[in-house]
């Protein structure tokens, strides 16, 4: 099954290299053909990641949400289902050329995390972990569509100088509104994430609230994202200051995920 | 407009908001770098004095606790309490005006399309409800048809969630009952000043066939000496498995070394009882006189630089590093390995049998279901701000068909464009 499941992720990184190289030839060759391929790739590539982790699934016997590897592996899936949901919802190619690299780099990450399977701590064994771990994906792929939306949006007057991406990318207004439904998803699946952990860390620790730096660093980036609904809806602000919130957003969820584990331990440090 | 009005126009305003959630992350990541809890000493260490005494006086050392963190929150509630003062009322008519047909076709048009032969279908094919007919103050009959009107609620619902959930936080914190109770099995403790009592009746530790841990159970008994019933309750406690007794929730929350001690005197047994490591006796007959154990190594080996380590957690080789205090002076600190004996005067100590203990926290929390309610209506306020958003579609009567407007105030283009789509594959 390990075996089986290493075969798979080589795949998966080389899918979601050939979808990122599909895109990027779409934009450079100006041909509206390389953007359907590179959506079937990518798909593909999702196909074959959801096998990679019922692999792992079946392999750990548990859910495999627990190590770096297994959350940054997850983290991409999501990335790459929210991105698939938004190209294909809002039939927004480019947005597959700015995110393919974003999920290529978070499969990256992951390849280069130990894929040893390890027993479960006491604390980890919990009906919670599969909420907890599975709504925090769907959040972080939201926010990471939301990050490659607002790049795209402060970006736009710059690349749109000739005609065929002006075509391809919708307006600003528009970009405004498809950034708006992501960070919406990403925050309302973040405060199942939040309110989940509390519940479970009420059951494991004894406390729902210990401002451990992940818990701390996970409403950090609840309020980012909360001022960046606020400066939305307030005259003046929104658009480009609202963008800009959402980026910083993203930083802050990847400097949840990585950099606190990296440079703040606390309860969360399996993860 | 007065001073009183300007001040309660800024508490509730979302520039305030917006000021504050930018101040409190601000805070939140500052203090998530200093680690919290340490002295004078040990942020002097790590950094400098200089450093050391900021740190100190802008209470960063407890930062959560401080009082600026708990003023931003309090400043935040308070904008939380104003917004929604000020906008009960506002929401009240707003949502009056939305079950309004007559007032919501004199109002903004995100789209609209001239001569629909068929308003209906294209009313089903955005997902509406079912029009129904509606008279005008002209004489007009017009098909309206509107859906999602909560959702003017959402962020409302939102914001009291989050004054609950931070009301539940705060008060909980406030007043919460915590205590922890530590033993071997076969001891009774007393939870804190309470007057409940707990016995450890078994303490195990659950290990996986390739050694790993698999998990921590206590078994407990819980009885309230001042009730007349002495039977009590009985509970196993695992880690994420909390029992509830007495009002009480019971957690697994550590673990760790303890041994019997020994004290005799001129040969004869004087005192035995279980020690756990950090804990200490005082000598029955002479209190002046204290053993306390520093640790306990299953496994003795010698470590880095001599230090005493443990190779494994299997009791192999056991060894117990320990402290005498006379008249609070220390007046001796060693390890004994086994069979080994202090002799302080006509006093032996030893020690023997190694064992795990069980620590558990028993916890009051009154107000957490506050903030489990504040919790649930934030998410409750998300998916109606987000996903109940308001769209409304009527139809007018023209010589050539029929006249349709659309209205959506969140959905702006992208409901305009799912509406030009319908109405022209209706063409």
């Amino acid at each position: 099954m390990e075996s089986l499941e290493r075969v798979l992720f080589t795949a998966v990184l080389f899918t979601y290299f050939a979808a990122m190289v599909l895109y990027f030839a779409f934009i450079a060759m100006k041909k509206d053909n390389l953007s359907k391929g590179a959506l079937i790739v990518q798909a593909a590539g999702f196909l074959v990641h959801t096998c990679t982790i019922v692999v792992r699934g079946i392999a750990a016997g548990r859910l495999p949400l627990t190590n770096q590897y297994e959350f940054a592996s997850a983290f991409a899936w999501g990335l790459c289902l929210v991105s698939l949901i938004f190209i294909i919802r809002f039939r927004f190619p480019v947005l597959g050329a700015f995110a393919a690299p974003v999920i290529f780099l978070i499969i990256g990450y992951a390849a280069m995390q130990s894929k040893e399977i390890h027993e479960l701590m006491p604390a980890l064994k919990s009906t919670w972990l599969g909420f907890h771990v599975s709504s925090a994906i769907i959040s972080y792929g939201s926010f990471g569509v939301s990050f490659v939306l607002s790049i795209i949006f402060l970006m736009r007057d710059r690349i749109t100088a000739h005609g065929f991406l002006d075509e391809h990318i919708p307006s600003r207004q528009k970009l405004d509104l498809i950034s708006y439904r992501s960070v919406a998803l990403g925050l309302l699946f973040l405060t199942i994430t939040i309110i989940s952990g509390a519940i479970w860390a009420d059951r494991a620790w004894g406390s729902y609230w210990s401002w451990d730096p992940k818990e701390t660093w996970s409403l950090v980036t609840w309020i980012i994202y909360a001022v960046y609904l606020h400066l939305r809806i307030r005259r003046g602000w929104n658009g480009r200051a609202a963008a800009i919130f959402a980026v910083i957003g993203f930083i802050c969820v990847i400097f949840t995920y990585i950099g606190v584990n990296t440079f703040l331990p606390g309860m969360h440090s399996y993860a | 407009m007065s001073t009183g009005k300007k001040i309660l126009k800024f508490l509730s305003s979302m520039q305030f908001a917006v000021i504050l959630l930018t101040v409190l992350a601000a805070a939140c990541c500052a203090a998530s770098f200093i680690s919290q809890g340490q002295t004078y000493e040990w942020y002097a260490g790590v950094y400098s004095e200089r450093t050391a005494a900021i740190i100190m006086a802008l209470h960063l050392d407890d930062a959560f606790h401080s009082w600026w963190f708990v003023m931003i929150t309090l400043f935040l509630c308070l904008n939380l309490f104003f917004c929604n003062v000020v906008r009960l009322p506002q929401l009240v008519g707003r949502t009056k005006k939305a079950n309004d047909p007559l007032h919501v076709i004199k109002g903004p048009v995100t789209c609209s399309k001239e001569n629909v032969r068929d308003p209906e279908l294209l009313i089903q094919k955005m997902h509406m409800p079912k029009a129904r007919t509606v008279q005008t103050e002209d004489g007009k009959t017009i098909l309206f048809s509107q859906k999602n009107t909560a959702g003017i609620w959402g962020a409302w619902v939102c914001h009291l969630g989050i004054l609950l959930l931070i009301a539940g936080f705060g008060l909980g914190q406030m007043l919460k009952q915590e205590y922890t109770v530590y033993g071997v099995p076969g001891q009774t403790k007393q939870v804190g000043d309470t007057s409940y009592w707990i016995t450890i009746d078994n303490f195990e530790t659950r290990r996986n066939p390739n050694g790993t841990l698999d998990q921590y159970i206590t078994e407990l008994t819980m009885r309230d000496v001042s009730s007349t019933d002495g039977t009590g309750k009985s509970a196993s406690v695992t880690v994420n498995g909390p029992a509830s007794m007495y009002g009480y929730r019971v957690y697994q929350n550590s673990t760790g070394w303890a041994a019997d001690m020994t004290i005799t005197k001129s040969g004869e047994v004087l005192q035995e009882q279980p020690l756990c490591a950090g804990e200490f006796a005082l000598v029955k007959d002479k209190p002046e006189l204290v053993i306390y154990l520093n640790a306990v190594y299953p496994d003795l080996i010698a470590g880095a630089n001599g230090m005493p380590a443990t190779a494994s957690e299997e009791p192999n080789n056991p060894g117990y590093l320990y402290s005498v205090y006379y008249m609070n002076e220390i007046i001796g600190m060693n390890i004994l390995e086994k069979d080994d004996q202090i002799t302080i005067d006509d006093y032996t100590v030893s020690f023997h049998d190694p064992q795990n203990y069980t620590l558990v926290q028993v916890k009051k929390d009154s107000f957490a279901w506050l903030a489990f309610v504040g919790g649930m209506l934030t998410l409750i306020g998300l998916l109606l701000a987000f996903y109940l958003q308001r769209s409304v579609i009527w139809a007018e009567k023209t010589d050539k068909g029929y006249t349709v407007y659309g209205f959506s105030p969140k959905a702006g283009v992208l409901f305009k464009e799912q509406f030009d789509e319908a109405a022209a594959e209706k063409e």
